[in-house]
């Protein structure tokens, strides 16, 4: 058995970890070496180990209660791990780069008396940005994402959307070379959310690393280079899109007259269904191109009445890897 | 450093650069005034003319009452004339003494005449306090007390308006007087005070005082006593001279300017606590917003505990100190004006006239304003330490007013012991307060007026400062602890772990 195929169970490769850490060509902005976070007996975060190559957007997927939110803490150094240790743009503590790390919590709220370009403006003073700097800076991000004509108005008259747009550009008006967006669609509508889009696919043409924690696998499959899906505090996959898709097998639902015994010697088939509604689901190997299949049933004779083929979606992936953990979280 | 001054400011303008903020720093001093006038006020329009009636049952004691009324109403013309004299008169004139005895409205107003600003209006006496109304025929004809008092006690019961004899309007009733010979002591009529309103005595004690008068002097002529001898008596007084040792050999009188150096660190313990108590307040709703918001946490990836809690606690005290400077800032522009444009200077008539120019000496050159900066400080972070770890453990306002219930009983005391300790700087119970060190501040800087022993303030000041530094340590370890935390507020246990925790 090839190495590169020797999965460690947690989603890892035993060679993919290997070079990730040892590889100097690679260049990394984030690694998480078997961190643990412990709330007295509870686990948050077990043995957690994690790279997030620079210049990517890494989606960071998980159910409720997966560890996401203690995690981002801790690769911010706002907690620390009770074991294990982080890395992040090469430092052993965001602390010591926090003027390159720009950072969007799950839960979202300003000061409600500042007007939306003083804010803007004095999170990115606390990024080492001089005052004027950062003025200048704030009215270029509102005035680019269609909120110049508010940069003046009090966050208490601003509405959610615009709210959460002013706290995304105050993540990144210190133009950081990392940022860590937790959940930053929820609550947006779908034209907000194509501008928060923009906005990331912006940071990914200018080579900056962003971490993007999301419950929404549509964002996540259109933005995300790379995946890593947590849950009870362990990462169950880390990888591409692809490779993600791999992991759960392709279906075809198909309807005929005929017997499908002709198919059983077919190799690529994992198993057969027969469907309540009539009909069969069948599911071929990884890898494996429905078109293969089409082609057999012409072959040998089989008359189709239906023939419906479905992509793995990553939603698919997610019920699949954490799907009973995450019931079970909700049910403790 | 730099983000900790960052964040200072931000605390700074956001409580500074309101209008709420500068509105309640201009109310304060006005509510001072205010307070002030409002007993001169209520005297001069609020109180409205007592009518009552007179059942004089011995026959002879009205002219006795209706002499004192007409001497009070003289008197209180002659004070009212007096205000309106030294509003009225020329700058650098020394007004006239007006007597408060013999006065003669238009005697008087010849006199000071040359003294007067040509555009003085016209003088208006005040109105009358009280007027003795007819009692009404029914009760008038009435002999006998149990049944006078009978009719009296029905006609009050049936209502307080009423329209005397003699009268084209309803006047509403203040009071039934009933005088008696009173026969089984020897202190003359009794007076029967029929009134709902208890609270206003003056109408009482005036006829109370006419009656026991007038009775000492019938008793003086029966004993065949010298009515002038006794009048004489009567009015000596002891010569009191109140002096200091602490002041110069022959200067050691003690005056107007003397009591206020004593009281004035007083004034100045209530000003600290109000700036205390203020700030504390901004501190607390600060920390909640940035926790109910959960703006910290993107604080927290910005800058550490440490700097937030030191910029949080900068800030505030900047707030506090342009607060404390513009309550002090006003009294000097209102004492400079007075002196600049009262007319008073430290040759103008009486010690009163002297308290401008004797309070901006005293904040130029003594040991109150530097001890009042440097208690403030101490006192503020003290307190600001506990609020802030306060407002770590908690998610709403709601649920830091337990704990504050506690700060607020606490800073309660050194109000109470402001109206003591003044009189016993140096007793027991002041010492004892002032080692403790929240109550440090206040009842110290009350306490230095009167020369407390050394050891005493360098004790509490070294005290204060220990007790600072472990506040702050204590709170920073319980800040760094809660303030991401969200849900229930921290129970004591909770707060006491982080506190000991290695």
């Amino acid at each position: 058995m090839p190495s590169f195929v020797c999965r460690l169970g947690l989603g890892y490769t035993v060679n993919s970890l290997k070079n990730r850490w040892t590889d100097p060509i690679m260049n990394t902005a984030l690694e998480l070496r078997e961190v643990t976070k412990l709330y007295g007996d509870f686990r948050a975060v077990d043995a957690l180990s994690l790279v997030v190559p620079t210049g990517c957007v890494c989606g960071f997927l998980g159910p409720n209660g997966a560890g996401k939110t203690t995690t981002l803490r801790m690769i911010l150094g706002i907690i620390e791990p009770s074991t294990g240790s982080i890395s992040i743009l090469g430092k052993p503590s965001a602390m010591h780069v926090r003027a390159r790390v720009g950072y969007l919590p799950e839960e979202k709220g300003l000061y409600r008396k500042m007007k939306a370009v003083d804010l803007i403006s004095y999170f990115a003073t606390l990024k080492g940005l001089s005052r004027r700097h950062a003025d200048e800076r704030a009215l270029n991000l509102l005035n680019r994402y269609g909120l110049g004509a508010f940069a003046q108005t009090k966050a208490e008259a601003l509405s959610k959307g615009m709210s959460q747009k002013v706290q995304v550009l105050a993540s990144i008006a210190h133009d950081p070379e990392f940022v860590i967006l937790d959940e930053p669609f929820s609550g947006l509508d779908p034209v907000n959310q194509g501008v928060l889009e923009e906005i990331i696919m912006d940071l990914r043409a200018r080579g900056r690393t962003v971490l993007l924690s999301t419950h929404v696998m549509q964002h996540a499959e259109r933005l995300c280079d790379r995946l890593i899906i947590l849950a009870g505090g362990r990462s169950v996959f880390d990888g591409t899109l692809a490779e993600a898709r791999a992991e759960v097998p392709a279906t075809v639902r198909l309807k005929s007259l005929d017997s499908l015994e002709g198919l059983r010697d077919l190799a690529c088939i994992r198993g057969f269904k027969a469907l309540a509604e009539g009909g069969w689901e069948l599911e071929l190997s990884a890898g494996t191109d429905p078109q293969v299949l089409l082609e057999a049933c012409f072959v040998r004779r089989i008359q189709l009445s239906q023939f419906h083929a479905t992509e793995t979606t990553l939603h698919d992936v997610f019920v699949k890897k954490v799907g009973l953990g995450a019931r079970e979280a909700v049910c403790r | 450093m730099r983000n900790a001054l960052i964040i200072a400011w931000r605390e700074f303008a956001e409580n500074a650069k309101t209008r709420g903020f500068w509105f309640g720093i201009l109310l304060f001093p006005l509510i001072w005034i205010v307070t002030a006038q409002i007993p001169r006020l209520l005297a001069a329009k609020g109180t409205p003319t007592r009518h009552f009636v007179i059942v004089d049952l011995t026959g002879r004691m009205i002219p006795v009452i209706e002499s004192a009324l007409q001497r009070d109403g003289q008197r209180r013309e002659a004070l009212a004339f007096r205000e309106w004299a030294a509003d009225n008169r020329r700058s650098g004139v020394s007004a006239q003494q007006i007597s408060l005895e013999s006065f003669d409205l238009q005697t008087t107003l010849n006199q000071i005449r040359p003294q007067l600003q040509t555009n003085a209006g016209t003088f208006t006496p005040p109105k009358v306090k009280f007027r003795r109304v007819a009692p009404p025929a029914s009760i008038a004809s009435l002999g006998d007390l149990s049944q006078l008092e009978v009719e009296v006690r029905a006609w009050l019961r049936g209502g307080l308006a009423y329209q005397p004899r003699g009268m084209d309007e309803e006047v509403s009733l203040f009071a039934v007087a009933i005088i008696v010979e009173e026969t089984t002591t020897k202190t003359g009529p009794a007076l029967r005070f029929w009134s709902e309103n208890q609270a206003d005595t003056d109408l009482r004690e005036l006829m109370e005082e006419a009656l026991s008068r007038d009775f000492r002097q019938r008793e003086y002529v029966r004993l065949g006593l010298d009515q002038k001898v006794i009048t004489g008596l009567e009015t000596a007084r002891t010569e009191v001279v109140n002096l200091s040792p602490r002041k110069a050999e022959g200067e050691e009188r003690v005056g107007l300017v003397d009591l206020l150096r004593q009281w004035a660190p007083s004034g100045f313990v209530y000003l600290l606590w109000v700036a205390v108590f203020s700030i504390a307040q901004m501190l607390l709703n600060s920390v909640i917003e940035e926790k109910s918001n959960r703006i910290i946490e993107v604080l927290l990836s910005s800058v550490t505990s440490t700097e937030l809690m030191a910029g949080k606690l900068i800030g505030i005290a900047a707030v506090g100190l342009v607060m404390i400077a513009s309550w002090i800032g006003t009294l000097l522009v209102v004492m400079l004006w007075l002196v600049r444009f009262g007319g008073m200077t430290s040759q103008s008539e009486g010690a009163l006239a002297q308290v401008p120019l004797e309070l901006m000496t005293l904040l130029g050159d003594s040991w109150i304003l530097p001890a009042f900066l440097l208690y403030f400080f101490l006192g503020y972070i003290l307190y600001a330490g506990v609020i802030l770890a306060i407002g770590s453990t908690c998610d709403t306002l709601k649920d830091a007013q337990n704990y504050m219930g506690v700060i607020v009983l606490l800073m309660m005391v050194p109000l109470v012991a402001l109206t003591f300790i003044p009189r016993d700087p140096n007793g027991p119970v002041a010492t004892f307060l002032s080692w403790i060190p929240f109550y440090t501040p206040f009842v110290m800087m009350n306490r230095v007026a009167a020369g407390p022993p050394l050891r005493d303030i360098l004790g509490t000041l070294a005290l204060l400062v220990v007790m600072d530094v472990l506040v702050i340590w204590g709170c920073g370890r319980i800040f760094r602890a809660a303030v991401l935390r969200t849900g229930q507020p921290a129970s004591l246990v909770q707060i006491w772990r982080w506190l000991v925790k290695k």
